[in-house]
């Protein structure tokens, strides 16, 4: 806002008296009230500051005067000019506020203000003002004329909003025809199985790449696909069977993991580790979502705490700790599906804007948007009830349906629930549970599933999987819990 | 199956077969239990003052669904024991079938709800290992002592007796061999009998168990069985959990008649059995007191409810009755909503 200029304000003893020579004053400016001569000789010495273009001084004399009266609209008129001047825009428009606080007549305070708001970038709040302004002074051009600039500016940068929406409605993929792009014969790269992706062709592509050659472009259209994986708990070699199952990460093979990494499973370290690097590796194709288990009430009880401390030290676990708290909540793709943990929120009119203005750096609260995000879980019947978790809520298909078309989006991916298929589609299709964690502690003998996702179509494509062997870990405070085997 | 009572140590030892190794599993799990109510108690689920003295240290954290679901076995299984005593004015006799290290005869001391006499059975090793420590704790011993009208106790090397507790090492697959040890420590078939096992048939074979069921039905006329163990084995869970157990060399021999509600009824209802009910621990976990269950679910905070559920609903407590002296067992209070329910019927 301001350019750091700062002003200090000292205080002073009240000067002595000093008879008064009549000021003029400019024409429209009214005259004060009574007493604050004293304030009256400041002000005039501020405005000689001003003529000569000293605004520093000039602010300093005006706020001098205003300390003696402190209900002086031009005093506060003239402060905000001479902070124009001096780009300081935030306390111009403070001062051209308080001037109108002080006297809503005064026409000046309302081009101050507009002035303000224009120089802030905020023209629909200066055109109200400049439309008062012409309202009380039909006949004067000057007014007129920054109105009609104004509402210029306003009107171009509402075409430009809607047309921006327009244009990300016809992405890229709209206007591709992949399905009849040829092949020329002399192209002797990778190409797609069946029109798929498969492990052979991802190491046939990683040698082409190497060899700095270039995928055909039909190829590299169709492999515009992302995985997205639910809750992985720990369980490393499961971990490992779905990179085995759907290729390791690469700029091509983009993964979006969502939340709960840790925690639980009796890897929960060799899970994030491995998590964390490939996003090092690869920070714009790899993806990780906070979890309601990538928080400290979790980790102390589930057993991530107690690994790392295992493991490593104390000071490594507040390093989780800390970063986790840096973790997004949501991720959006293609403008049309938004993925989180847990799920929608326990009241209505949540925008995505209100989700980018969260200050997620953090531990969860108890209740809101962060805590919703991290916790919540659909329900089957319509509107909301008390979560059986005892935190965030549960919401039903009309919540679903209202969120998705407030901020026009096709549907929801979530995970946070176990799922005996590995996934489930719920509200017709507008919320989707994908839960990546086959055998869920070694009990459920559940199935672990992951979403294929192109962006051709955005159609979700669902993945099963089954558990695989792990070490028989020895028992230590943290893992123990993993190994029971019921109530004997 | 094994004879009870081993040779003395310096008897030439026999190689280990698989019924030692399977034996030795099952008598592991009476360690499971142990600890995972040792942990339990140690965070308030309910109140146990006895069984540090089985097991000292509070051991390893247990996830929140263990515990309580401990918590609901517990409380269910004292609910129905607690209302035979009361109905019988405590004129009867309690048989603990594989009892492992279980304090209740201590809280029913406690609680004046005492049966006449207490008889507590399980492996000779299980046993000796319990004796152990009832001889060299005095919080265990005491109350023994107290209620025996001599001063000295019958005791050998797997088996104690005095007046109002009595434990003996036997292998529950002999049953000629149990009935014979029972009645030389004044078992009386004439009394109201009630007879519990946790956990223990699934670990015999379908026809050691209905032989135990059987016989405890001819022996007394009026008594109430009461099992505890596992249910719905036929689905994915039951399968996992069985792997598991597997992995441990533990086999659940008997998990045929674990498949579902009804065949657990059946085994009581073929083999001499008047009444039968049977509830999965899902629906008793509902029916226990609320305010107590409210309290217990404050102490922990479960992240995945799906994980109780499952486990809940893989358990069972099967009640079975015969009521020659017209107790009132057929309309039998149950006493798991503090009366608001009572069992339905089940007759052949």
């Amino acid at each position: 806002m301001t350019n750091g200029k700062k002003l200090h304000l000292t205080l002073r003893p009240l000067r002595q008296s000093i008879p008064m020579a009549h000021i003029s004053e400019n024409g429209s400016e009214k005259k004060m009230a009574e007493g604050g001569n004293d304030a009256e000789l400041l002000k005039e010495k501020a405005n000689k500051y001003f003529k000569e273009k000293d605004y520093e001084n000039a602010i300093k004399y005006y706020s001098e005067a205003l300390e003696l009266n402190p209900s002086n609209a031009i005093y506060y008129s003239n402060r905000s000019l001479a902070y124009l001047r001096t780009e300081c825009y935030g306390y111009a428009l403070a001062d051209a506020t308080k001037a109108l606080e002080v006297d809503k007549n005064y026409i000046k305070g309302y081009y101050r203000r507009a002035t303000s708001n224009m120089a802030l970038g905020k023209f629909k709040a200066a055109l109200k003002d400049y439309e008062t302004v012409v309202r009380v002074r039909p006949n004067d051009k000057d007014a007129r004329m920054k109105y009609q600039e104004c509402n210029k500016i306003v009107k171009q940068k509402a075409f430009e909003r809607a047309i921006a929406s327009d244009e990300t409605k016809k992405s890229v993929v709209d206007s591709l025809d992949i399905e009849n792009m040829t092949i020329e014969d002399d192209y002797t790269g990778p190409k797609l199985e069946d029109g798929k992706v498969t492990l052979k062709f991802m190491k046939e592509m990683m040698d082409w790449f190497k060899d700095q050659k270039k995928l055909h472009r039909k190829c590299a259209y169709q492999t515009e696909k992302i995985t997205i994986c639910g809750d992985t708990h720990g369980q490393y070699y499961d971990l490992l069977n779905i990179f085995k199952l759907n290729g390791l990460p690469s700029d091509t093979n983009p993964y979006l993991f969502n939340g709960d990494f840790v925690d639980r499973g009796s890897f929960s370290v060799e899970v994030i580790l491995t998590l964390f690097g490939f996003k090092l590796l690869y920070p714009n194709n790899f993806h990780l979502l906070r979890g309601n288990h990538e928080t400290d009430n979790m980790n102390q009880m589930y057993g991530f705490e107690g690994e790392v401390k295992a493991k490593y030290t104390a000071q490594m676990f507040q390093l989780f700790s800390e970063v986790f708290q840096w973790l997004p909540l949501a991720q959006c793709i293609n403008n049309k599906v938004l993925v989180m943990h847990g799920g929608l929120f326990s009241e209505d009119g949540v925008t995505l804007e209100d989700l980018r203005k969260i200050d997620r750096n953090r531990q969860p609260p108890d209740s809101g948007p962060m805590c919703d995000l991290l916790w919540s879980d659909p329900q089957p019947q319509n509107g909301r009830s008390i979560s059986k978790r005892g935190v965030s809520c549960q919401f039903g298909p009309d919540v679903t349906e209202r969120f998705l078309e407030q901020n026009k989006l096709d549907f929801i991916v979530r995970s946070h629930e176990v799922k005996a298929e590995g996934y489930e589609v719920t509200h017709s299709g507008k919320c989707i549970t994908v839960f990546s964690a086959p055998n869920y502690c070694d009990q459920m003998g559940n199935k672990g599933a992951y979403i294929h996702l192109r962006g051709s179509d955005l159609k979700p494509e669902f993945h099963q999987f089954t558990a695989v062997p792990h070490p028989n870990v020895k028992p230590m405070a943290y893992a123990n819990t993993l190994m029971q085997l019921g109530m004997m | 199956g094994r004879a009870a009572g081993r040779e003395s140590p310096m008897a030439a030892r026999q190689p280990f077969t698989d019924t030692d190794t399977a034996d030795e599993a099952v008598r592991a799990t009476c360690d499971d239990a142990t600890t995972c109510k040792r942990f339990a108690t140690s965070k308030g689920y309910w109140k146990d003052p006895y069984i540090q003295y089985f097991v000292r240290s509070v051991g390893d954290r247990k996830a929140p669904e263990i515990n309580r679901g401990y918590y609901a076995r517990v409380q269910g299984v004292n609910h129905l024991l607690d209302a035979f005593l009361r109905k019988t004015q405590c004129d009867c006799q309690v048989i603990n079938l594989g009892a492992g290290l279980d304090t209740t005869f201590w809280r029913l001391k406690d609680e004046n709800l005492m049966p006449r006499k207490f008889f507590e059975v399980d492996f000779p090793t299980v046993v000796a290992r319990k004796i152990h420590n009832i001889k060299t704790k005095p919080p265990l011993s005491k109350p023994i002592i107290e209620t025996h009208s001599t001063d000295s106790l019958l005791l050998d090397a797997h088996s104690l007796e005095s007046d109002r507790y009595c434990i003996i090492g036997a292998d529950l697959r002999d049953i000629s061999s149990l009935d014979e040890k029972l009645k030389k420590f004044q078992l009386n078939p004439e009394l109201p009998t009630l007879l519990l096992s946790e956990c223990v048939l699934v670990y015999m074979t379908p026809s050691h168990s209905s032989n135990l069921v059987h016989w405890a039905a001819e022996t007394f006329h009026t008594a109430m069985f009461i099992n505890y163990e596992q249910v719905n084995m036929s689905d994915r869970f039951g399968q996992v959990m069985i792997e598991n157990l597997q992995r441990r060399q533990c086999t659940l021999a008997g998990v045929e008649a674990c498949q579902t509600l009804d065949s657990q009824k059946d085994r009581f209802l073929k083999t001499g059995w008047e009444h039968v009910d049977a509830l999965d621990m899902m629906t008793v976990y509902s029916m226990l007191p609320q305010d107590d269950v409210a309290r217990i679910e404050r102490l922990e905070f479960l992240d995945e409810k799906e994980l109780l559920q499952q486990l809940l609903q893989h358990y069972n407590i099967c009640w079975a009755t015969k009521d020659k002296l017209n107790l009132g067992n057929a309309h039998f209070n149950v006493s798991l909503m503090n009366g608001y329910v009572s069992c339905e019927r089940t007759s052949k």
